[in-house]
């Protein structure tokens, strides 16, 4: 018996032993505050694998860059700094000499002309101080003369494997732009890529145009017109620049008109005796019918993103609000309650958000507040900003801004929901009533 | 067999009557028993009993009724004193109103200014970029000081320097070798010191009382010193024991190989926060998604004597879709690994406690709002 208690005793110590050793377990600790900087990248010139590639290595390097850094949310390193040359696509990367420059991400790629003719693109992406790939290397051929929507697609992959969201570059912009005296304007619809290249003139300026808007599949634009002296909506396809005029009821002003995600529903304002409601209408048969009946102006309408509800701009409380109702029509709900004016809701592609104009104070402000009209919050002041359209991604807001006075002109702006990194948009003249088409395929 | 079986019986079963009859076990209980415990109680008992009645009773029989009557007599006198004070809150009251409205007109103003305009003033915050690796390098100055006073004699005030790899401090001892590992990491410990709470405690108690324990097993490391000093030199010119605590206990000119192995003190709040501070200074989330900015991310943390990050992998993760929890975690271990690159500052004496680090990201206060 003793023998048996002090060998249960001996094997009680050893089995304790290392256990109360362990018993503090590892160090826990918690990180709830970080900062909040542009991330530091590197993007060597592509690798010219035939002669025939070689312009287009560095430009594709720049306008990768360019659409990098124009998030605010990335730092390209200068090429100045670079420790090494990334000399051939396939070699491996030397790490540390990235991770020297304190460069966090580095995107290689390799450029050639194949015997078609046909520009071949290759990348990869790396967490240069984890070691490895961000995702997997892509290749992409395409036609030399659009390098620049490789270059596009590229930045949106790069962008989205570092944030974990999709990219906005591969995308395009409709707006009105305006030309000569504030009194005697001349506006034609203009296209372009979303950071100004590639523009082209989709009508000429014979007649005052308003508010484009693209379709869901970025093929169609809806767009009002004063071409027969009343406003009249108009679908124009891009690719052939023809048109036609939306049947409307004699008698009526048709106008702000928004295309539902389906592609076939269009929600538009019209006015008639005064009055003027939200209609929708169904652009392949033209059948229509009515949203709203009220005594007040509603207009402005704007679909959810899975086209079930329809936020719009109405008076109906003495001055103009915000109110979201169901697409089918119904008991509108209000959702803006601040002080001041609320108008030209627009619904946040990823549904989370409305983007509004808010005039209040002598004031005008871009903001974003959530569909139930909590968490408002006003990204821009000055003497006119107006008309907000989401990126693709639902990140980026782009505006019309307006400076004040005879002289003052009209232009586009960008800024993150996050209130960070606006700036002006690149324009040749005059811009207004921008529209952001969603990414192309 | 069996008459061997029965004597052995008979043998046992005799022994163990007598070890029962024997008296084996009445001597032990006699000794216990001590009479004179209970032949004390009885009479002291009365006489313990009559000195406590005694004071009892004589306090409460004079006490209360003389102090109570002269209890009454200087309260009536106190309230007819009472009545100049009244003079005291006139004054004050006068005073304060004055003052109060013009405070209150000011600030409407101030309040309205700032909200119009602090949208525009976000923009100029992308050119604070790589504001961080320069405080991570001011904790290096500060180990001159804690390295100078104690081991006054050593030459370690030149091992400031991270990365050299060839210190020179105790050359008295070993005549063979005079580079040893100990010096080269002056500087990292010194760096724990920046936190201002974790002084005392590191002096007083962990490193002097931890280190006779840590002497018996460099009986055998004593050998492989010699060996270690030329093969693992270019490997871990980095990962040497702490220096300040080795350097006290020089006398035995042992390498310290094995000064990490025992657990030391627990990890100090300061020590922790150090940490903490470090760790947070490169977790980036400005590039996340919002998504991502939903996900709380739990690693794990393997790290090397050195106070580099062996290994970083994800535990756990909360609040967000697959791709944001990636993105989440890659982001965290960029913070680990970023700013672990040099080796974080903490105390080697304690590696026990660090070698296994969980760490939980929580973006929280960092969403957009």
């Amino acid at each position: 018996m003793m023998k048996q208690f002090l060998t249960l005793l001996m094997a009680l110590a050893i089995w304790a032993g290392p256990l109360s050793a362990q018993s503090t377990g590892p160090l826990r600790i918690e990180i709830d505050e970080g900062v909040i900087e542009p991330l530091p990248y590197a993007v060597p010139d592509f690798v010219s694998e035939n002669g025939a590639g070689a312009e287009f290595g560095r430009n594709l390097a720049r306008v990768i860059a360019a659409d990098l850094s124009g998030t605010g949310l990335f730092r390209e390193l200068p090429q100045e700094a670079f420790i090494s040359q990334i000399t051939s696509f396939a070699s491996p990367v030397q790490f540390a000499d990235w991770k020297a420059i304190n460069a966090q991400a580095l995107i290689t790629g390799s450029v050639s002309v194949d015997a078609q003719g046909k520009l071949v693109v290759r990348f990869r992406v790396y967490d240069v101080f984890a070691g490895q790939e961000l995702g997997q290397g892509q290749q992409l051929v395409g036609t030399q003369e659009g390098w620049r929507r490789m270059a596009h697609k590229i930045a949106d992959q790069v962008y989205s494997r570092i944030t974990g969201e999709g990219g906005y570059f591969d995308s395009r912009v409709v707006f009105v732009s305006e030309t000569g005296p504030k009194d005697q304007r001349a506006k034609r619809l203009a296209i372009m890529d979303y950071d100004g290249a590639n523009l082209k003139y989709l009508t000429d300026s014979s007649a005052i145009v308003l508010a484009p808007r693209f379709s869901p599949t970025g093929d169609r634009i809806l767009y009002t017109s004063y071409e027969t002296g009343e406003p009249r909506i108009y679908v124009l396809d891009i690719a052939s620049v023809g048109r036609r005029v939306l049947e409307s009821q004699a008698g009526t002003m048709s106008f702000a008109p928004r295309f539902g995600p389906d592609g076939q529903t269009v929600v538009y304002s019209q006015s008639q005796g005064g009055n003027t409601d939200l209609f929708a209408m169904n652009i392949g048969t033209g059948a229509s019918n009515r949203l709203t009946s009220a005594p007040s102006i509603e207009t402005a309408p704007s679909f959810s993103p899975d086209g079930s509800q329809i936020v719009f701009e109405s008076d109906r409380s003495g001055t103009p609000q915000l109110y979201i109702m169901p697409a089918s029509g119904g008991e509108p709900r209000r959702i803006s309650f601040g002080q001041g004016r609320y108008g030209t809701p627009v619904w946040s592609p990823r549904g989370d958000l409305v983007a509004f104009t808010k005039q209040s104070k002598g004031r005008f402000h871009i903001g974003v507040m959530r569909t139930d009209g909590s968490e408002e919050r006003l990204l821009t002041a000055s003497f006119l900003d107006e008309g907000p359209t989401w990126a693709p991604n639902g990140r980026v807001i782009m505006f019309t801004r307006e400076t004040q006075g005879a002289a003052g002109k009209a232009s586009l702006y960008s800024v993150d929901i996050s209130g960070r990194n606006l700036k002006p948009v690149m324009t040749d003249s005059g811009a207004s009533d921008p529209a952001w088409s969603p990414l192309q395929n | 067999m069996n008459t061997g079986q029965i004597i052995s019986g008979a043998g046992h079963l005799a022994l163990i009557g007598w070890a029962l009859l024997g008296g084996v076990f009445k001597s032990e209980p006699l000794p216990f028993e001590v009479t004179e415990v209970t032949a004390i109680s009885g009479e002291e008992y009365a006489a313990l009993i009559a000195p406590q009645e005694a004071p009892e009773t004589a306090m409460d029989v004079t006490t209360p009724e003389a102090p109570e009557v002269e209890d009454t007599a200087p309260d009536l006198g106190s309230e007819a004193d009472a009545s100049p004070e009244v003079s005291q809150p006139d004054v004050a009251e006068t005073t304060s109103p004055d003052e109060s409205p013009e405070v209150t007109e000011v600030m409407p103003p101030a309040e309205a200014e700032v909200s119009d305009e602090a949208p525009e003033l976000t923009p100029p915050s992308e050119d604070v970029a790589v504001m961080v690796p320069e405080p991570a390098e001011k904790p290096k100055p500060r180990p001159v000081e804690r390295v100078a006073p104690e081991p006054v004699a050593q030459p370690e005030p030149d091992t400031q320097v991270d990365d050299v790899a060839q210190p020179e401090t105790v050359p008295d001892e070993t005549s063979e070798t005079p580079r040893e590992e100990t010096d080269a990491t002056a500087p990292e410990e010194a760096a724990t010191e920046i936190v201002t709470e974790a002084d005392e405690p590191e002096q007083a108690a962990p490193s002097t009382s931890r280190r006779p324990k840590s002497r018996p097993p460099r009986s055998e490391p004593v050998e492989t010193v010699d060996t270690a000093q030329e093969e693992p030199a270019p490997q871990e010119p980095k990962t040497d024991n702490s220096s300040v605590n080795d350097a006290l206990a020089e006398a035995l000119g042992g390498g310290g190989t094995g000064a990490a192995a025992p657990s030391g003190p627990p990890m100090t709040r300061g020590e922790k926060d150090a940490l903490r501070v470090a760790v947070k200074q490169c977790w980036n989330v400005g590039s996340l998604s919002t998504d991502a900015l939903q996900v709380t991310v739990v690693v794990t943390v393997k790290m090397g004597e050195d106070g580099k990050p062996i290994s970083v992998n994800q535990l756990s993760a909360t609040g967000g879709s697959g791709a944001a929890v990636n993105k989440a975690y890659e982001a965290a271990r960029r913070a680990v690994l970023r700013c672990g690159a040099k080796g974080f500052d903490l105390p080697r004496d304690k590696y026990d406690h660090w070698r296994d680090i969980e760490m939980t990201f929580n973006p929280e206060k960092m969403r957009i709002k």
